[in-house]
């Protein structure tokens, strides 16, 4: 991996963190969304580092573009008090800090600890979108048609709950 | 370099997935509530991804995991959304806390 | 082996059918079910009788059936049978006779009650249980029929409910009676423990105190622990404080089973039992000296009583005093079966006179009663017939009876014949002021009283004439009855001292009454005053019931007031605190389901955690990697 690689996996990393750090750390929902956004598009530069350009074409319009402009919707259709609800830090808030960091603690631990095997073979990728589209529509058919049911019931679904009742607006 | 990728990828993973934790446990909104859900379902697309190259025997499995996963994050985001929807409609509010009925009265 | 003998079981059965039938149809038979009882007491009679008749057969054998295996322990059965010797054949005809003729005259005396069905019934069910007893082939079969007639008497004495005298009257005879009881079971089951082989039927009984199978120390105790329980239910002292009391009943209750048959039933097991007692000279001893003394006890107590059914309640006491005097002093239980018999008609005949009276007076205080014999010709023939017979004037029944008791006393233990002389005395005495005050004289309070329906004055008369006629079986000097009852002849010389010393004493107690109270040359009252603080004692039944209060009673409200301070407190504080510690932690677990999700993922990273690190600490994690990377 060369040099020009790993500062650009740090950057990269460091823009993630703080865009999901901020968007902890903000009062308002907009700028949380924003800073999201940020971390979704930090993520896609780290999945071209990956040499996986398509999932990181996807990443970014499916994340970057489509929910979060969901996420905006929401909040743009409901109504919020930003900054005055913000809840006083308990004792729940140190518990819950302590449990995530005990958490990360760990799975930190078992990384480290983690012998991975060496690489047996060298995967070098020619065209990422054409062997993806040909493994899509050959081996993962089948899953591909199934996600797609997926897709259509959860949209249909996500339409049903959300429409305005008549009975309720009369 | 001799910084082991892997395991460095795997570590933002669980940095990532270790902050959306934290989110989902404390934020009242509901709407940040789905957001560190996201994130959460990201540091683990991430994971794959990272597997797919410095795994033991790379290939674009991963990867393909990785885009199923996505399309379900999509619809788990959009049915959020009408969920949060719906439930606004009825009490005025996006605090999960108030989302109370599950309880013994 | 007869022929009869095998269908005694016909006897108690038509009495319980009576009784399921009676039960079962309720209210639709209010108006025949008394009839009903009778055609099937009669029918139970007709059986008694033949039976009766059979056994009068020379060296006929006793028929003993005991082939129903009731309980089966082990290798130990329990049968339940029944056996038809002289004894209970004429304990059979006793109860089928008397039962039949009170239900009779209760179809009368009941007439206006609404609850007469119910009535029926439970005489029925007492009938039936009293023939069990007088049947029953062993111990515990007879303890079984004993508590029943238990259970019937209570319900009969309380059979007017809405009295609270009755009620408690019942609570007392039941309560009372189940003191005696225990004794009994005690007895029992010191039998069974000592018996070879656990038997408990009599006959083994018998055959092992023959054969020297029990020590005198268990037979001794046995014996008067058995005696306990028929001390309780046949009224002796000092068990006798609830028979009075159970005079709240109606009256042909009290004729049947408070004067006839069911407090007769102790006199009947001790003389059951009589080889046990036989067996040991204590216990002979204390059955004479229990019985004498409350014969003279209870007949004093009678002078002084104004309630006409509970002075023929302590005469019941004293004449069971009498009986079971006579099985004491005695060899054989002749003499006291012989008075129980006699007994059973004249005081029946008594107790059903005394509710014809009432029955016309509507009260029980002889001082408001007076010159009845104008009205009512045949209860008062045949009240003074009864009343002969009680204070044992010759020729009627009582006196045969008394007399036999008064020579077995004579020979054998002079101190209770005079005892019995007195008590003699008394009862003449009580007798005679009863019948003057109720019968003859100036009606003291206005009544229009009325002569009783031919129903009631029937059995009077029946009753009236086998208490003239009864006494004739066992003349002095041809004892036939005491012959054929116990299959061994009198060994006692007649002697006419004791005839002569009882027909005097009885003259003399019914010729002081008449001079005080039927002809009165001297004032009653005066006498009443000059022992004034006697007659309060006796009036008051030498405050037995006011002693057991105390004695009894108030230890007993200690001991439960402390147990129930105890169970307050203590028990109850101790499932408070298991209720409080519940509560508790119920409580503190129930804030944790506050419907709050992100409590529930908190709860479950934080479990998640825990075994994440349990796995690593354990070096799991590692592992689990490197053999899926082989």
């Amino acid at each position: 991996m060369s040099t020009g690689q790993v500062v650009a996996f740090f950057i990269l990393s460091f823009l993630a963190f703080s865009g999901a750090i901020m968007m902890i750390a903000f009062h308002r929902v907009v700028h949380m969304v924003v800073s999201m956004a940020t971390t979704f598009l930090s993520l896609a530069g780290l999945y071209i580092l990956l040499e996986a350009e398509f999932v990181a074409v996807v990443q970014v319009m499916v994340y970057a573009g489509a929910i979060s402009i969901l996420m905006i919707f929401g909040i743009m259709m409901t109504k919020h008090h930003d900054g005055e609800e913000e809840k006083p830090t308990t004792w729940k808030s140190w518990f819950t800090f302590g449990s995530v960091a005990a958490f990360l603690f760990l799975v930190y631990v078992s990384i480290r600890n983690t012998k991975f095997p060496e690489q047996t073979q060298q995967y070098v990728s020619e065209n990422n979108v054409l062997e993806i589209g040909q493994m899509m529509f050959n081996q993962y058919a089948i899953p591909f048609e199934i996600i797609s049911v997926l897709l259509t019931v959860a949209f249909v679904g996500a339409i049903l709950i959300a429409r305005r009742e008549e009975a309720e607006t009369e | 370099m001799t910084i082991n990728m892997l395991t460095a990828f795997l570590t933002v993973s669980a940095i990532l997935f270790s902050i959306g934790m934290f989110g989902a446990l404390t934020k009242r909104n509901m709407i940040v509530l789905l957001l560190s859900i996201e994130l959460m379902l990201n540091a683990v697309n991430l994971n794959l991804v990272a597997f797919s190259k410095y795994g033991m025997t790379p290939s674009l499995h991963g990867q393909m995991f990785t885009l199923f996963s996505i399309a379900i994050a999509a619809a788990e985001a959009a049915v959020g959304i009408a969920i949060l929807l719906a439930f606004y409609r009825q009490r005025v509010t996006v605090n999960a806390d108030e989302m109370n009925e599950l309880r013994e009265p | 082996m007869g022929t009869y003998s095998q269908y005694a079981w016909l006897v108690p059965l038509f009495p319980l059918l009576g009784f399921i039938i009676v039960l079962a149809a309720g209210r639709l038979v209010q108006r025949i079910g008394g009839p009903i009882n009778v055609l099937l007491s009669i029918a139970s009679f007709v059986v008694a009788a033949l039976i009766g008749w059979e056994r009068l057969t020379p060296g006929i054998e006793n028929y003993v059936w005991n082939d129903w295996t009731w309980l089966k322990i082990g290798d130990f059965n329990i049968t339940l049978g029944f056996e038809i010797n002289n004894l209970n054949a004429l304990m059979l005809l006793i109860v089928t006779l008397v039962s039949m003729l009170v239900q009779l005259y209760s179809i009368g005396y009941m007439a206006e009650d609404d609850r007469k069905h119910v009535f029926f019934s439970y005489i029925a069910l007492f009938t039936f249980s009293m023939l069990g007893v007088v049947m029953s082939e062993n111990l515990i079969e007879l303890y079984i029929f004993w508590e029943l007639v238990g259970v019937c008497s209570f319900l009969l004495v309380g059979f007017w409910y809405e009295k609270l005298e009755a009620k408690k009257a019942a609570q007392k005879a039941f309560l009372v009676t189940r003191v005696g009881d225990t004794g009994l079971l005690a007895g029992i089951l010191l039998l069974a423990w000592n018996m070879p082989g656990h038997a408990l039927d009599f006959n083994s009984i018998f055959n092992a105190i023959n054969a020297g199978d029990l020590s005198s120390g268990v037979i001794t105790t046995a014996a008067i622990l058995i005696f306990i329980g028929a001390v309780g239910k046949s009224g002796q002292f000092p068990l006798h404080t609830w028979l009075p009391d159970a005079m709240e009943g109606p009256t042909p209750i009290s004729a049947l089973i408070h004067a006839a048959t069911m407090v007769a039933a102790g006199v009947y097991l001790v003389a059951r039992s009589f080889d046990l007692f036989v067996a040991s000279p204590t216990a002979m001893l204390t059955v004479a000296i229990i019985g004498g003394f409350t014969a003279i006890f209870a007949a004093t107590i009678g002078l002084a009583q104004y309630d006409i059914k509970r002075i023929l309640a302590y005469s019941t006491v004293s004449q069971l005093g009498y009986m079971m005097m006579g099985l004491g002093v005695s060899t054989t239980f002749a003499a006291g079966m012989f008075h129980l018999y006699t007994h059973a008609f004249f005081k029946a005949l008594l107790f059903l006179g005394a509710g014809s009276v009432i029955h016309a007076v509507h009260t029980q205080d002889i001082r408001e009663m007076g010159g009845l014999s104008k009205h009512m010709k045949i209860t008062t023939w045949t009240f003074a017939i009864g009343t002969l017979a009680l204070s044992g004037v010759p020729p009627f029944a009582g006196f045969w009876s008394k007399d036999l008791i008064l020579l077995e006393a004579y020979h054998h233990q002079p101190v209770l014949f005079v005892v019995a002389l007195v008590a003699a005395f008394f009862t003449a005495l009580y007798m005679s002021r009863l019948f003057f005050l109720v019968f003859t004289g100036k009606a003291r309070k206005p009544a229009h009283p009325h002569e009783s329906p031919a129903v009631m004055t029937i059995p009077l008369i029946i009753l009236a004439i086998l208490s003239v006629v009864a006494g004739f079986v066992n003349l002095p000097g041809s004892e036939k009855f005491s012959e054929w009852l116990t299959g061994v002849a009198p060994e006692e010389a007649t002697s006419y001292v004791p005839m002569i010393a009882s027909t005097i004493v009885a003259l003399l107690g019914i010729s002081i009454g008449a001079v005080f109270y039927w002809r009165p040359k001297f004032s009653a009252e005066n006498v009443k005053k000059t022992f004034l603080p006697v007659f309060t004692v006796l009036n008051n039944k030498y405050y037995i019931d006011e002693l057991y209060q105390k004695t009894i009673q108030v230890p007993y409200d200690l001991l439960a007031a402390f147990i129930d301070t105890f169970d307050k407190y203590v028990v109850q504080g101790a499932v408070s605190l298991i209720q409080y510690i519940v509560n508790f932690v119920g409580n503190i677990t129930a804030k944790t389901q506050n419907g709050q999700l992100q409590n529930y993922a908190l709860v479950l990273v934080f479990g998640l955690i825990i075994l994440a690190a349990v796995v690593i600490w354990m070096g799991g994690g590692a592992e689990v990697w490197a053999i899926s990377g082989k």
